[in-house]
């Protein structure tokens, strides 16, 4: 009941809506529908007592024995509610959006929402994979008519790169499919699968490309900045604060299960990876003159973060990597927010436009900087939870990476610092005219920081949900 | 229990007076949101002395545990307090003396039209510098940590509207992160080491071998930690600029309590740095070589703020030379003297800065003390200065920092400068050649500021009494604040010290082993060369009626000493513009003429080889990807609904 209800509520909202076309009410329609499917997570989680929970084991096309397996388990709950917790926040933030066809924005967010929460439900490696190429294309129309300048071009390097990662997942999934992992390769079973070193050396790449192109990691992050600053503000809020952590997920379920001694092998090699690009992004945000593509270098930094705590295959790292997955995408939101209700007043994203706002909007300026304190993870912060226990986890793999890790806290500091001090601080320079937080902007932020809080002090909720699933996926990998 | 709950209130009051403040800031008047405030930190204060009168000190302490907080895979943090004898008397001091800066600041900062946020970011201070002592555990110590520098930042930025204030507030939050860095990798070396980060049980398990590499290493990552806090060489340069903040900030953030942070980590991680004899031999020479070189700074500094600034950066040097050689107790001895004198100082700078009117320069100054004679029929002192309370206060605080004798710091000074002369004479040498640069640039600022003739053009007045009383109270624990810790030559029995010991093993062990003549000589050396220095100070600045000129006519190494010894220019040189250059270069060169290029080239080769195959299929790849997937979506339907 939950697996259809998760999947018809947004899906059928989103097919009224493309049909309907009831543009005054549309952004109402969508934001109850987020609602309900926030009300049914919830009941989930509420209900979930541990284990892998399977709501639907059937035949799905016999002949070719398909099977349609949905469920999930703790990591996949997680990535349930994170995704129903953002969505309404995402739709209300379009009230401040002036975009064309109300309607079809909305019908295609929450198209957008149906195939994340397939992507998350999915109990085999063949529905994995279907839904999240599905969940690409209504974000390539979105943003393909929806964008800011050049949507055209960048929407097209973005579509063919994630294209291409998807087509080299989907080469491995087939060739382990041929290896006899079933045609559905079961969650389940793709454990079992024992390719020999030489093999899962290879197939590591294979697999692990399409996700490295997702969070991105570098080098493979170059369509990112530009699609983030593109991209219309609640396309950017998905890809960031969901649709990349379908790469975390993904893997955790198909690469580790599949090619653990794989992992092991490149384990190093990609939490470099991750921490140079984490470093890189948070230096080049420093300078960024435009606000949008300042938080896009910022969450490259903090996923490059976020992978290598992943890749520590330690119980802290895996946990802490989950833990800030929640908290990266609470923040992604909060931060594009902000950027996009400066844009709102000052009509541009570039904080040259900007300085001395506090006066003019100092309740705005009160929100922003509880966010900002959230961005640098401080402590009785959520994110400062997850970083904490990723540097933990490092660690324990090697104190260089940890110490490179760790010194992210200082180029988080000065560039979160800089742009606030270049949006707010400062004499009125420009003397404009405008309103300070309106109701929707303390609607949309204060809960996002509320949670935010609440978490940074009582994190327990979240961290009860993955610990069992993570303690026993360790072991599971310590058994091959 | 009841105590337990006391010990809750301790921070959480403040921390209701600061969400209280924040939500209501537009609606409360400055008198109002100052009262508020004050009173919540004083009621913090009661607490603590009901906390400290009925603590029994043979039980070691109590832990009292609030939450769990972070509880995952073996890690099991809780949110706890610990009380025992270094919390209570951190927490003494914080919410006594922050209680007396709470109310001076309502005379202060009444004209202020954002007082109240003020009061919400003082209150919202004094909870997060109570989280850090009183943390049961390291990681409670680090919200404290990040709070007090969250609050730091906010404070020393108050006035945002200019940029060098926020400039200054930047550069002291990105140098403390620089410090924070050492600090969560001595913690995250901890844990790994020890399973758990509570102070008790580490203490407890820590055992065995000197200078074990691990040790070492976690034991110079905290004092990295406590060099960005407490504005250690080399990573001080920030408090300096952090006068930008309001004086009473000055005092409460930049003297008296957050910057001793660092101090009260060593010595609350005393044990492990009794292992590590290595790192107390780094700290030794770093707290000497940032006494002598922020004292010499002080010598040439024209604002009143800023040599009170380096006075402390100074002084916190002296306290962690007392952490190197292991005298624990010494060190804390002077924090609380330090927090005594130094606030007053602060304060009364503050007092001095609101009668003339914002004005800061002491070359501006002279003159406030008017006219003092003595009569002695009736015996009594007559002055017709118009700033009196202040004029007396501040003359309090010059010669308690400057070590008179009786003074407090005659006692905590002395006694560190005692335990330097047992490490080694040379030692003694430098620290006596410190404090002889501290008594000169305080008696400097004194003559200057109230001596010779009145520079400026202002009005003076006295300020309110909201501001006079935090004066006069602080005055008289600058005077008396010695018997604290009165040592046996005076007839006491260094009440603090063995208060100290049950909660910090390592100050057992400190042994002062100088003979009583010794210590008689050393003190009377010392004292004849403070009187000498007055004099000096007296002949050359008490009856000037102009200053020397400017830093360009100034000897190559005076001008050097002036000139902060260029450190913040050879920082910027070094640091500050390369990471921005890097910034710009790695944005406008390697992402855009590497990354995105490659990224480009990979794309088009997909591209080409996508019109090879559309030759064989003649369509549009996107639309079959599309009809694909919308398959697969009916039959996805078809399920659900069959089911």
């Amino acid at each position: 009941m939950i697996v259809a209800l998760l999947l018809l509520i947004p899906f059928i909202t989103a097919l009224a809506l493309m049909f309907l076309r009831p543009t005054q009410q549309a952004k109402n329609v969508a934001l109850i529908s987020t609602l309900a499917s926030l009300g049914v997570v919830l009941f989930a989680w509420s209900a979930y007592t541990g284990g892998t929970v399977i709501h639907y084991n059937m035949d799905w096309v016999p002949a070719w024995g398909l099977r349609f397996v949905m469920g999930y388990d703790g990591v996949g709950l997680l990535m349930l509610i994170l995704t129903a917790v953002v969505f309404p926040f995402i739709i209300a933030a379009g009230y401040g959006e002036k975009l064309q066809h109300p309607s079809l924005v909305n019908a295609l967010l929450l198209f957008t929402q149906t195939f994340l929460f397939g992507v998350f439900l999915a109990q085999n490696t063949l529905l994995f994979y279907i839904f999240y190429e599905l969940s690409l294309i209504p974000v390539f129309f979105f943003l393909l008519y929806w964008g800011g300048e050049h949507r055209r071009a960048i929407t097209v390097k973005f579509f063919i790169y994630t294209l291409l990662g998807g087509l080299s997942l989907l080469f491995g999934i087939i060739y382990c499919l041929g290896q006899g992992a079933g045609f559905n390769g079961d969650f389940a079973t793709i454990g079992a699968l024992n390719f020999p070193l030489s093999t899962q050396i290879w197939l590591f790449w294979v697999l692990f490309l399409a996700f490295a192109i997702k969070l991105p990691i570098f080098p493979f992050h170059s369509w990112q900045p530009d699609t983030y600053a593109m991209a219309p503000l609640q396309g950017t809020m998905v890809l960031g604060a969901v649709m990349l952590k379908m790469g975390l997920y993904g893997i955790i379920k198909i690469v580790l299960p599949i090619v653990p001694q794989g992992v092991i092998h490149w384990q190093e090699t990609v939490i470099v990876l991750a921490l140079i690009g984490a470093i890189y992004g948070g230096i080049i945000a420093f300078r960024q003159s435009d606000l949008k593509r300042l938080i896009a270098f910022s969450s490259l930094s903090h996923v490059g973060l976020l992978c290598a705590g992943l890749f520590a295959w330690n119980s802290y790292g895996v946990s802490g990597s989950l833990y800030q997955a929640f908290a990266h995408a609470l923040l992604v939101v909060c931060m594009l927010y902000i950027s996009g209700a400066m844009k709102e007043r000052v009509g541009s994203s570039e904080m040259g436009a900007m300085g001395g706002l506090k006066l003019r909007t100092p309740r705005l300026a009160a929100l922003f900087l509880l966010v900002l304190v959230n961005a640098v993870a401080l402590p009785l912060t959520q994110s400062f939870v997850g970083e904490w226990l990723m540097f933990a986890g490092l660690w324990q793999v090697n104190g260089w990476l940890a110490f490179a890790a760790v010194s992210t806290i200082v180029l988080g500091a000065i560039y979160m610092l800089f742009a606030y001090q270049r949006v707010m601080l400062g004499p009125d320079k420009w003397a404009l005219e405008m309103t300070d937080a309106t109701t929707r902007d303390h609607l949309v932020l204060v809960p996002l920081i509320a949670v935010t809080l609440f978490l940074g002090v009582y994190p327990g909720p979240i961290l009860d949900l993955v610990d069992v699933p993570v303690q026993q996926l360790l072991s599971s990998l310590s058994l091959n | 229990m009841r105590t337990d709950l006391l010990a809750i209130l301790v921070p959480v009051l403040p921390l209701v007076g600061a969400i209280i403040l924040a939500s209501l800031r537009r609606k409360l008047s400055a008198n109002v949101a100052g009262g508020l405030a004050t009173a919540l930190i004083a009621s913090s204060f009661v607490a603590s002395v009901v906390l400290f009168m009925g603590f029994d000190a043979s039980t070691g302490g109590r832990t009292v545990h609030m939450l769990d907080w972070i509880n995952v895979g073996g890690m099991n943090i809780p949110l706890a307090l610990r009380i025992d004898a270094l919390s209570l008397t951190m927490m003494l001091i914080v919410t006594g003396i922050g209680s007396l800066i709470h109310l001076y600041s309502i005379g202060y900062m009444h004209e202020d039209e954002r007082a109240p946020t003020f009061f919400a970011q003082l209150n919202l201070f004094s909870f997060a510098m109570l989280m850090l002592v009183m943390g049961s555990n390291f990681l409670i110590t680090f919200i404290g940590w990040e709070g007090v520098g969250l609050c730091s930042y906010l404070l020393i930025g108050f006035w945002y509207k200019t940029p060098e204030y926020n400039y200054a507030a930047r550069k002291a939050f990105v140098m403390n992160r620089i410090g924070d860095v050492g600090m969560v990798l001595g913690m995250v070396l901890l844990f790994q080491r020890f399973g758990t980060l509570e102070y008790v049980s580490i203490m407890d398990m820590a055992t065995g071998g000197m200078n074990d590499p691990l040790m070492i290493a976690a034991t110079l990552f905290l004092f990295i930690g406590a060099t960005g806090k407490s504005a250690q060489l080399p990573l001080f340069t920030w408090l300096p600029d952090a006068m930008a903040g309001p004086t009473p900030v000055s005092a409460l953030i930049h003297a008296a309590t957050m910057v001793t942070a660092g101090i009260f980590l060593i010595v609350r991680s005393s044990v492990l740095f009794e292992l590590a004899p290595f790192t107390k031999d780094i700290i030794l020479w770093v707290g000497t070589a940032t006494a002598l070189i922020a004292a010499s700074v002080g010598l040439f500094q024209n604002d009143i703020k800023k040599v009170l600034a380096y006075s402390t950066v100074s002084q916190l040097g002296y306290m962690f030379v007392a952490l190197g050689m292991g005298a624990y107790s010494a060190a804390m001895f002077h924090v609380t003297t330090h927090a005594f004198f130094k606030a007053l100082l602060f304060l009364g700078a503050g007092s001095v800065i609101h009668a003339l009117g914002g004005e800061q320069d002491i070359r501006k100054m002279g003159g406030l003390k008017g006219r003092v004679s003595l009569t002695l029929t009736p015996p009594s002192i007559r002055m017709d200065g118009p700033v009196k309370i202040t004029y007396i206060t501040f003359f309090i605080g010059t010669i308690a920092i400057s070590g008179l004798p009786l003074m407090s710091s005659f006692f905590s000074k002395d006694l560190i400068m005692a335990y330097g002369f047992q490490h080694s004479p040379v030692l003694f040498g430098l620290l006596l050649f410190g404090a002889l640069l501290t008594t000169f640039y305080m008696f400097r600022l004194l003559f200057l500021v109230f001596y010779g003739t009145y520079r400026g053009k202002a009005h003076p007045h006295e300020s309110p009494l909201t501001m006079t009383i935090p004066l006069m109270v602080l005055a008289v624990l600058s005077v008396v604040g010695g018997l604290l810790n009165l040592p046996h030559l005076f007839g006491g029995h260094e009440p603090m010290k063995h208060f100290l010991e049950t909660a910090a093993d390592a100050i057992r062990y400190e042994h002062l082993g100088l003979s009583a003549t010794t210590e008689w000589i050393l003190m009377g050396i010392t004292t004849v060369l403070v009187f000498a220095t007055i004099a000096m100070a007296y002949g050359r600045f008490a009856k000037r009626a102009t200053l020397e000129g400017a830093e360009a006519d100034m000897p190559f190494f005076k001008r050097l000493i002036a000139q902060r010894w260029r450190l913040d220019e050879f920082y910027a040189a070094l640091f500050e513009r390369p990471y921005g250059w890097i910034s710009t270069h790695l944005f406008t060169t390697v992402e855009r003429h590497v990354m995105v290029p490659v990224m480009n080239g990979v794309g088009a080769a997909a591209l080409a080889m996508g019109g090879v195959v559309r030759k064989l299929q003649t369509g549009n790849t996107s639309f079959h990807l599309l009809a694909m997937l919308c398959g697969m979506i009916v039959f996805l339907l078809i399920t659900l609904m069959s089911n």
